[in-house]
């Protein structure tokens, strides 16, 4: 979730009153912001804002627009948008798209700033919004890729083109020397943070003027001079690159709509594509494009579980700065120009209830009557581990993911059938396990210094491959228990499963089993219904060893679902959920 | 007088209630005169020592002489002297060695034998190395030591210092070692000899014992046989030290970590929630796309979610159902919403994962779900994060659904309130707007915790029908997640993730939890 830095005093001059933090805490909820630091020193204010779908409230300006229309109301107009049947005239300033980004980087939106210089606040904000607009909203740049420039320089029409990356050269911003696009993907810091997203590319995209001056070299990085924005500069050209045209033109909307709040006016910029765009071969940025969205009165009724007038929800719709009509039960509304989250009736319903306020809506208890009740297998559970604990077994609980090391090198197997993550984060959690016993045996291994004996067991749940099931892995309940001391050994683990299948009311058999982790002639398989469900015995030395334990240990492990759905064929799983 | 003479062992009361005021005694004399085991009467006297109930009243130290197996065997056998004496008067004339051999002497013994005896006059050696009487009769110094092992005999062995002659004491001197005592006839043994009496503190004790009619007789322990025969009606129980510190005990024992994940499924049973289960490896479908999250979502990228390395991806989906999931992602499919207007991937959407929300589960409980019905998942759930003291590895979410006509905001601030009193124990409650994909609208919830204030209990919303649609549901549907770890961390009395799957048995047998 994105963090934003606001000047809290450019915050207040924009949103036109003035509050204590707490207050502004409390204000901020219709943005689902919180306040998350105050720098007294520097009077800078950290937000966090939760609502991935309204990147309008990453920037001061954004989120001092919504508080503002929310306790003083006014719904501002923009006037410099564009859309179809009225497109405003973008004069001279054209941006010519080269047929060959089409299968590259295909789109691009643009528009000048003039009339004010730009001063230092809201400079930083546009930076800041720039990196969040272009992190969040457009997946590090990806689909969204912003730059800024001083439109003095720039000849029109731009050219957004597809370039020989080896023999293109320019000076990058933050550099003294001329290098190719291929070496700033590996010299310049930027180029190697960025590079990813165009390196596989047969052409790279480059943005000039009608001279062959250099703007930049989208994602990446600006040129040293039309690129170096300053302070005071009046002028400016912002344009944005990416794979996904309707976020392009709403992230240009909220650009310009900050800087228009900020004083400053906002020129269109004619895009002339040679291909053909969800928008048309020509648009004119500022694009409008947002569809009417109508709601009826017993649609928001039923989910808010109130019965809103329609004019009402005008209101409420208007605290949040979204115009609305009504007709009859209907409410249209009107998509404010910087918002893209309006997808279905729910969305508007959403707005209707921070415009009226989370304390006006009472809870209520639903009255309707349901059964609760747990699952079978967990009542399985729970009965062996009443039966365990009464064996005098100290319950254990572990982590699922582990290491080769731990789950297969320790315990003298092949890990054949371990369900293995592709993209461990590290090797200490790399494998899903598929049994207790390599949990058991690190806390024998950790354990040391507790007094003896030592009497553990888990239940949880293992999973291993099998071919036969569509996931291609079974997830099964498990029961893992060991014995640790100077006496443990076959006898007492046996007693111990004699104990536990008697109080379960099932009846097993043995059958020798030669099994790496234990000592040939003291394991022993367990069978239910002539199924095997388990096994038991004496740990083998040198598994102990492997974990460095010196102290003789016994241990058994039980296929609880096995055990409980009798005749459960290998490839399936529990039934309560299978 | 600190004591409590219901404490006093047996023992020590027989001593002080059988001793009289300046009475002196010793070890030897209590034992025998209270019939003591060996052993029991330096116990009493450590004890009531300990206790300032005794005094010392003299100590001195006595000199035993104790035939050793040596001089065990000359009593009845002679000494070498004697032997070699009798050999020699038995008529033929030999060497040493000859001698040492015919009468069982080791040359050593033999040398020294001989040298004493010539020494004295009684015996010499001619030209030819034989040796010849040269004085007929028993020599004093060897009469002297016959007579001393005589005596030892008689005396059990053991000769006191203080009772012999002047002569005796010398005779003893060659025959007679403190350390190697051995080869020696006689070990001289050295020993303490402490009197002692009551103590102004023992009498006070010995009275108060009389007033309490406490005789030491009283019974340890309680045994069959004293129920079999009757014989308890006879006996008083001695009283025991009740705040001596007990042993410990290793129990079975439910983990407490455990303990409490069930008490918060008992809870939701008890609230009317049905439990679900499902598998730990799920698919991108289920683990996102059902969730109405656009695949190029951030959350669904390769940073936050873990791949199956083999196989990768699931033979099919079950339909109709990814038909309209893919429908309602692409288009809106009918549902009233735009969709997110993008090729949907059906390859991708096969891509197994290891479940990554407790959600997924309240997903796939909507094909055929209950209407009026509530569903609970705890599962155990997995995200590629840095495992630190806030993010685990794998670790549990608490995920439900609440399908009715009837259901709505308003209810679901009622059923947040409800969790929030019933299973986070909280009185104040705070509602704000929150985000989730797959609800609009969505409420966060906090709570007020007495210490650490406010904090988030949890998250909610009612489903979107992009998600409730396309699997077949056409009534609002709650969704919540509360974060129960937190609430672990909290009743546990720990601040650590990690904490909760410790290996650390000692850890896990004394942790419980907080008041």
């Amino acid at each position: 979730m994105p963090k934003i830095e606001v000047n809290l005093k450019d915050l207040f001059h924009l949103a036109e009153f003035e509050t204590d933090l707490d207050e502004l805490e409390r204000r901020l909820v219709c943005a689902k912001a919180e306040i998350d630091g105050f720098d007294e020193s520097t009077g800078t204010l950290k937000v966090e804002l939760n609502d991935t779908n309204r990147p309008d409230l990453w920037s001061t300006g954004g989120l001092a627009r919504l508080l503002r229309v929310y306790s003083r109301g006014g719904i501002p107009r923009y006037d410099f948008f564009s859309s179809l049947g009225d497109v405003k005239d973008a004069d001279k300033r054209v941006v010519m798209v080269d047929p060959a980004l089409e299968t590259l980087r295909p789109y691009i939106t643009a528009f000048a700033v003039t009339g004010k210089p730009l001063d230092e606040s809201t400079l930083i904000d546009l930076i800041q919004t720039q990196e969040k607009l272009c992190w969040n909203y457009g997946q590090k740049r990806k689909s969204i890729a912003m730059g800024v420039y001083r439109s003095d320089m720039i000849s029109y029409p731009v050219q957004y083109r597809a370039v020989d990356p080896d023999k293109t050269t320019f000076v990058p911003l933050g550099m003294e020397e001329r290098l190719s696009l291929r070496e700033i993907l590996e010299k310049h810091p930027k180029g190697r943070e960025f590079g990813g997203i165009v390196a596989a590319f047969e052409k790279f995209p480059f943005l000039t003027d009608s001279r062959g001056e250099v703007l930049s070299f989208p994602p990446v990085i600006n040129s040293a001079e039309i690129g170096a924005v300053q302070v005071r500069d009046e002028n400016l050209f912002i344009e944005m690159t990416g794979t996904d045209l309707p976020s392009l033109v709403h992230a240009a909307s909220i650009v310009a709509c900050d800087l228009s709040d900020a004083g400053h006016t906002i020129l269109p910029v004619r895009i002339e594509y040679p291909f053909t765009t969800c928008f048309g071969r020509q648009i004119t940025v500022p694009w409008y494009f947002q569809e009417r969205l109508s709601i009826e009165r017993a649609f928001a009724g039923k989910l808010l579980g109130e019965d809103l007038a329609p004019e009402e929800m005008k209101a409420c719709l208007a605290k949040m700065g979204v115009t609305s009509q009504v007709e009859g039960d209907t409410v249209t509304i009107t998509v404010p120009e910087y918002r893209n989250d309006f997808m279905h009736p729910v969305d508007i319903v959403e707005d209707l209830m921070i415009g009226r306020g989370m304390d006006s809506f009472d809870p209520v208890m639903p009255r309707e009557f349901t059964i609760g009740r747990l699952t079978s297998e967990e009542l399985f559970l729970r009965d062996v581990r009443n039966i365990m604990i009464g064996l005098g077994f100290q319950e254990m609980i572990y982590n699922y993911l582990g290491s080769g090391k731990n789950f297969i090198q320790k315990m003298n197997i092949t890990g054949e059938g371990m369900v293995r993550i592709l993209n461990p984060m590290t090797e200490n959690y790399e494998y899903v396990r598929n049994s207790t016993l390599p949990a058991l045996l690190e806390s024998e291994s950790v354990s040391g210094n507790a007094v003896y004996p030592h009497r553990i067991f888990e239940t949880g749940k293992v999973a291993w491959l099998d071919k036969e099931k569509n996931y291609g892995s079974v997830t099964r309940n498990f029961l893992g228990f060991l014995a640790a001391d100077r006496e443990a050994g076959f006898n007492e683990i046996s007693s111990h499963v004699s104990a536990l299948f008697y109080y379960l009311s099932k009846d097993y058999t043995l059958e020798e089993r030669e099994d790496p982790r234990f000592i040939p002639g003291r394991t022993a398989g367990l069978l239910y219904q002539g199924v095997s469900v388990g096994i038991m015995g004496e740990l083998h030395p040198a598994v102990l060893t492997n974990w460095g334990i010196e102290m003789p240990a016994a241990a058994c492990e039980i296929d609880l679902d096995a055990l409980m759905y009798p005749g459960l064929s290998p490839h399936e799983e529990g039934t309560s959920w299978k | 007088m600190d004591i409590d003479v219901k404490q006093l062992h047996p023992l020590e009361i027989k001593v002080l209630l059988g001793m009289s005021e300046g009475e002196e005694f010793d070890l030897p004399s209590l034992t025998s005169r209270f019939n003591l085991k060996a052993g029991q009467g330096n116990q009493a006297v450590s004890w009531l020592m300990g206790k300032n109930c005794l005094e010392e009243t003299s100590r001195r130290t006595r000199t035993f002489y104790e035939l050793t197996e040596t001089g065990q065997t000359c009593v009845s056998e002679g000494t070498p002297a004697e032997r070699m004496l009798a050999c020699i008067d038995e008529g033929e004339i030999k060497t040493l060695p000859e001698i040492a051999s015919k009468a069982g002497i080791d040359n050593k013994d033999a040398g020294s034998s001989f040298g004493k005896l010539s020494k004295e006059g009684y015996l010499s050696m001619d030209d030819d190395k034989r040796v010849v009487r040269k004085t007929p009769g028993t020599p004093p110094s060897v009469a002297a030591v016959r007579g001393l092992l005589e005596k030892a005999e008689s005396a059990r062995g053991t000769l006191e210092e203080s009772a012999l002659t002047e002569e005796e004491k010398e005779a003893l001197g060659g025959v007679s070692k403190k350390r190697g005592a051995g080869d020696s006839l006689f070990r001289v043994v050295e020993r303490e000899e402490v009197t002692y009496s009551l103590s102004a503190e023992g009498l006070q004790v010995k009275a108060a014992l009389t007033v309490s009619g406490i005789t030491g007789d009283e019974a340890g322990s309680l045994t069959p046989e004293m129920l079999a025969d009757g014989s308890w009606r006879r006996v008083s129980f001695r009283s025991y030290n009740i705040s001596s510190p007990p042993q410990r005990v290793l129990l079975g024992r439910k983990n407490p970590y455990v303990e409490f994940l069930c008490g918060v499924k008992d809870k939701l049973t008890s609230l009317g929630f049905e439990e679900l289960d499902g598998p730990l490896v799920e698919t991108e479908f289920w683990n996102g796309d059902a969730l109405y999250m656009p695949q190029f979502h951030a959350a669904r990228d390769i940073h936050d979610v873990y791949y199956v390395k083999e196989p990768e991806y699931a033979r099919s989906i079950e339909q109709p159902w990814l038909d309209n999931v893919a429908a309602v992602h692409e288009n809106g499919a009918g549902t009233g919403s735009s969709g997110w207007g993008y090729t949907f991937d059906r390859n991708f959407t096969r891509r197994l994962v290891l479940r990554s929300q407790g959600t997924v589960l309240s997903a796939r409980r909507l094909v055929g779900a209950k209407v009026p019905g509530k569903y609970f998942a705890l599962v155990r759930c997995f995200r590629y994060d840095q495992v630190d003291a806030t993010h685990g590895a794998d670790f549990y979410q608490t995920d439900g659904i609440i399908t009715g006509e009837e259901v709505n905001l308003k209810t679901l601030l009622g059923v947040l309130k409800m969790f929030a009193e019933e299973v986070a124990g909280a009185k104040e409650v705070k509602y704000v707007p929150g985000y989730f994909p797959f609800t609009e609208p969505s409420i966060e919830v906090h709570v007020k915790h007495p210490v650490l204030g406010w904090f988030e209990l949890g998250g909610s919303g009612i489903f979107r029908p992009e998600v409730t649609k396309p699997l077949g549901i056409d009534v609002p549907v709650l969704a919540w997640g509360i974060g129960i770890d937190r609430m672990a961390l909290m009743q546990l009395g720990i601040n650590d993730m990690r904490e909760l799957f410790t290996a650390d048995i000692e850890g896990v047998r004394l942790r419980r939890r907080q008041d």
